[in-house]
């Protein structure tokens, strides 16, 4: 495999995953940005330990999960029910807070970054086939667990929260628990993700968790559509495949690009490409077909 | 003593500059019913235009004046319609998905100033703008013109906008609106006017933030309106949304707060500091310390 086909499906892999774990906390109204600080944290504390303490990766793998889910939990503790604006703004803080942190701790290489992380198989063939292999066995887990969310009554209960707050909590909804229960494990896959976003690259850096990020996250779960998971699935590779298919002149403009379908998608086809109805219609079809 | 008092003056100017951006915010929060995150980077934008109108007409500040509050106004006019459309697509309020909207109005200003002026290098204002010598200077205190005026435009500018919410038949149509939509409708408000008006008004009031933002920092940079962004959202939620007079409070007491913390805190930590603290104040009263006026 070339190195361009494994960038692309790894990349694309971590932008279906991170999608999802802001797709997630937006069925009830909440824009989780804290997940880019999640993947921060946890990437780098991934690498310290694995560069300075030996750690295996897989051992540093749960390390990330876990710290993503704890911080994740503790913070939607206090956030659990609160305005869309408000989680957003917890989100960018906390991204400033740990960019900060990060550029003041030596240990971490500061802002030069860490470089040089340890193979995770010994050959780079086999580096490479591991992360691939990894990264999209997350996705299936997650991806079926999400169809299991969606398809439960706590995933019934998440669609009234997105329509009515009120509506929700007369209807018995504990909307406290179920915004702690979608922020953390939103943040446990940000974290994951952020584990293996490193060592996709064998390093890390400020410049791989900047707002632009934010940006093409928010994008992929836009134009697909916020109202299924399946958007994010077509949305990530179409739109990550769409840089690097562009000549390269044009594919640094890629932001301005991406804000431009993520304005006129919001425009022309507010729920994205992929609709709840759609999916819905797909669903049924499938099962019609599987029937006969 | 006279690091302290140094610091507060500092503090004051900057300050000044947040609530003049939050009323803006505020402004447009409350009549238009947008949550207008990119409504810094326009402003930033309007400092990138105020620059280069400076570089090719020989540093003349009443063109550069006039261009960076022409660009604003024009930037936040020509962002109404796409508010407007969201807003008859979903046939109610939806403040998120302009929020959304904004946030992708925001990645598009700040890649094109990365990518089309002074080579995404940050921008230096020149000499005459910023002032070269202080107008004032008692041992560690000095004053710049900078500081001057961004004070005393930002007290002029926001004592305008609350004798013009609260004095003028205009201002009683802006809050009227505020208060009930389908009411101010019912008494002959026109809803469309009056909302271009406020994206106007707050046009006018970003170019002169502008301007005010270059002659304090002396420079700009394409990431400065994220951050600035990003400060605005959350003095406007500690005040509480929509709160005019809790947004003059917490915009002066953030920039004293993070005046201070440069002052007496070395390093990089201090920027953080002042986060930290946003951020206490944000998790323990997330509907804001004055309420919401929405």
């Amino acid at each position: 495999m070339s190195l361009a086909m494994y960038y692309f499906l790894t990349i694309s892999a971590v932008y279906i995953l991170m999608s999802w774990a802001l797709y997630l906390p937006y069925r009830l109204a909440h824009l989780h940005f804290l997940t880019v600080a999640n993947m921060l944290i946890s990437g780098y504390l991934a690498g310290y330990l694995v560069q300075s303490h030996g750690f295996p990766f897989a051992l540093a793998l749960v390390a990330g999960f876990t710290a993503g889910g704890l911080v994740g939990y503790i913070v939607s503790l206090f956030i659990d029910d609160a305005p869309t604006f408000t989680v957003v703004i917890v989100g960018f803080t906390f991204i400033y807070i740990s960019r900060t942190a990060v550029e003041n701790i030596k240990a971490v290489g500061a802002t030069m970054g860490m470089f040089g992380l340890p193979m995770v198989a010994g050959t780079p063939n086999a580096h490479r086939l591991t992360i691939l292999i990894l990264v999209y066995a997350l996705v299936v887990v997650v991806g079926f667990l999400i169809y299991r969310f969606e398809h439960s009554r706590v995933g019934r209960a998440a669609s009234v929260m997105f329509v009515d707050k009120d509506l929700a909590t007369s209807m018995g909804v504990d909307i406290k628990k179920l915004g702690r229960l979608v922020q953390t494990f939103s943040s446990l896959i940000a974290g994951g993700c952020g584990v293996i976003y490193g060592f996709i690259y064998r390093s890390y850096h400020l410049d791989f968790f900047t707002f632009h990020l934010v940006g093409i996250f928010m994008t992929v779960i836009f134009v697909g559509g916020y109202t299924t998971m399946w958007g994010s699935l077509l949305a990530a590779p179409a739109l990550y495949g769409l840089s690097l298919i562009l000549p390269p002149a044009v594919a640094s403009w890629r932001i301005v690009i991406y804000g431009a379908i993520l304005i006129a998608v919001l425009v022309l086809k507010p729920e994205g490409f992929i609709t709840r109805r759609l999916a819905y219609t797909l669903e049924t079809t499938l099962s019609r077909w599987r029937k006969r | 003593m006279q690091v302290f008092i140094a610091q507060v003056i500092n503090g004051l100017s900057l300050g000044s500059i947040y609530v003049l951006l939050a009323t803006g915010f505020n402004l447009l929060l409350l009549v238009a019913m947008i949550i207008h995150f990119a409504y810094p980077q326009v402003v930033v934008f309007s400092m990138y235009i105020a620059w280069v109108v400076l570089r090719y007409t020989g540093n003349s500040i009443v063109l550069a004046v006039l261009a960076a509050i022409l660009s604003s106004v024009l930037l936040n006019v020509i962002s109404a319609p796409l508010f407007q459309k969201i807003m008859k697509n979903r046939e109610e309020v939806d403040i998120n998905t302009t929020m959304v909207m904004s946030l992708g109005i925001g990645m598009i200003i700040t890649d094109i100033l990365s990518h089309g002026f002074n080579k995404g290098l940050p921008i230096a204002f020149p000499p005459k703008l910023v002032g070269e010598t202080p107008i004032l200077r008692v041992g560690l205190i000095s004053l710049m013109g900078g500081q001057v005026a961004s004070l005393a435009v930002g007290v002029i500018a926001v004592s305008g906008i609350f004798l013009l919410l609260y004095k003028t038949r205009p201002g009683r149509a802006f809050r009227a609106i505020a208060e009930d939509p389908n009411g101010a409708r019912l008494v002959g408000i026109p809803l469309l006017r009056t909302g271009l008006e406020s994206y106007a008004l707050s046009g006018i009031l970003g170019g002169l933030i502008a301007v005010l933002l270059a002659m304090l920092l002396g420079y700009s940079s394409p990431g400065l309106g994220e951050q600035v962004a990003h400060k605005v959202l959350a003095v406007s939620i500690i005040a509480g949304l929509g709160n005019l007079a809790g947004g003059l409070v917490v915009g002066l007491a953030l920039g004293i707060m993070e005046a201070l913390v440069q002052g007496y805190i070395s390093g990089s930590w201090s920027n953080a500091i002042a986060f930290v603290v946003m951020l206490l104040v944000i998790l323990f009263r997330p509907r804001g310390l004055f309420g919401i006026k929405l």
